[in-house]
């Protein structure tokens, strides 16, 4: 059984949620513009601070700018949601895909998996590190390196035609020769970039490669709050996921995607309505978690309590009691 | 044999939107679309979830669990996680009602 809103035990009235998973472009187009407006500002200052040592806070800025929405744009897309017009949501979600880093059809595909099997281990191929998550874990998730090399991982080898067993769980074989086609064009246009870099397009470095990575810790500080040291093996998504309380700009850059356990609820329901959608489910709903800077702070408590030997038990933040401790 | 089958007043079913009419033990998706009213299968081909609680766009339903969409009209599935067709029955209305042929 899939874990959803029915194996969570919510019920949401048809006559509630129906207009809330009404598609529309125009909110999806007015991300896209703000996004852009946001990019255009950050990557200004970052190239007026070429040259100096401001180049480093500049990159970091323009670099979250850049991955954070990626991330939950492309997220978006592979629901979906994010435009009504099919074509403007496609073509998003491969540029999206492409900023990000991770082959659409293996992104939603494996989305899929994820959404049946919420943080089931061994089931779940989103769950990218061993659980409870020790400091070592930590480390490699929140620098972005984790992601990075599990992407990189899966579009070489599906480029390679040997998709590993979590893509052959995942895909079906009849999708297989359309997987490894579009790695290929993935893995052909990274390889087009790194050769204009090669031939003296700096601008390859400074405005893409180096943001990207610079940017994976903002991008992993909100996705990391998504399911860590909560449930495992739970038909509840209650209890397996973790809504957090909004910040000024993490709404917007994040997609309100810390509405986590609406979203995991009721996937129908594009970003723009996940606020009601929230404001609907209240009653049924634990309290959100702390914001996402108290809620890392949280994660690295006990991350290094856990280390140290010491009791990994937080009061900051929901967590599920883990028989190993 | 095929009969047809009552499901409900045309008028109960929004347009874009879908109800589910159960006979004998097996479960229908029957849809008001802006190119009129047609039937399905009742369950999603990837996950056997409900497609009566997706959403209908036009003239394509969309799965609530993980959003694959199917054609109406043929069935045709038309994008992941859905990769196989939706069988689709005749429908007809009737002195306002629709009917089903199953």
């Amino acid at each position: 059984m899939p874990t959803t809103a029915a194996s969570s035990g919510v019920k949401l009235d048809k006559a509630i949620l129906k207009p809330l998973t009404r598609r529309s472009d125009r909110p999806g187009l007015i991300w896209l513009g703000t996004w852009a407006a946001l990019l255009t500002g950050t990557g200004y200052l970052l190239w007026l601070s070429l040259g100096s040592w401001w180049v480093v806070p500049a990159t970091f800025l323009f670099g979250s700018c850049l991955a954070l929405p990626a991330y939950a744009l492309s997220h978006e897309c592979a629901h979906g949601t994010a435009f009504r017009t099919r074509w403007l949501n496609e073509t998003v979600f491969w540029i999206s895909s492409l900023i990000y880093g991770e082959e659409p059809l293996h992104r939603r595909y494996t989305h899929a998996v994820h959404h049946s099997n919420t943080w089931h281990p061994g089931k779940d191929p989103q769950m990218p590190f061993a659980t409870p998550m020790s400091f070592k874990g930590w480390v490699w998730e929140i620098s972005g390196l984790g992601i990075v090399t599990y992407s990189a991982r899966v579009l070489i080898t599906s480029a390679f035609g040997r998709p590993g067993p979590d893509e052959r769980a995942a895909v079906p074989e009849s999708e297989m020769g359309r997987l490894i086609r579009n790695a290929r064009i993935f893995l052909g246009v990274y390889l087009g970039l790194a050769l204009l870099a090669v031939l003296g397009q700096w601008w390859v470095v400074t405005f893409l490669l180096l943001p990207r990575l610079a940017g994976g810790p903002a991008m992993q500080i909100f996705t990391i709050t998504q399911h860590v040291e909560l449930a495992e093996n739970s038909q509840d998504l209650r209890l397996s996921t973790r809504s957090i309380e909004r910040g000024p700009i993490g709404g917007f850059l994040y997609m309100n995607m810390h509405h986590h356990i609406e979203h995991h609820l009721y996937p129908l329901v594009p970003f723009h309505q996940l606020p009601a959608l929230s404001q609907a489910l209240t009653p049924q709903l634990p309290a959100p978690d702390p914001g996402v800077w108290r809620c890392n702070w949280a994660i690295l408590g006990t991350v290094v309590r856990r280390a140290l030997g010491r009791n990994a038990q937080t009061a900051s933040i929901r967590q599920a009691v883990t028989p190993a401790e | 044999m095929p009969n047809w089958h009552r499901v409900c007043p045309a008028s109960s079913i929004d347009e874009e939107d879908v109800v589910p009419f159960d006979h004998e033990g097996h479960s229908y998706a029957v849809y008001n679309t802006p190119k009129g009213y047609f039937a399905t299968d009742g369950f999603c081909t990837h996950e056997e979830e409900d497609l009566t609680e997706g959403l209908v766009v036009g003239t394509t339903i969309e799965c609530p669990l993980h959003q694959g969409r199917f054609d109406i009209p043929s069935g045709k599935a038309l994008s992941p996680p859905v990769c196989v067709n939706l069988k689709t029955y005749p429908v007809k209305l009737d002195g306002g009602d629709v009917y089903i042929e199953i």
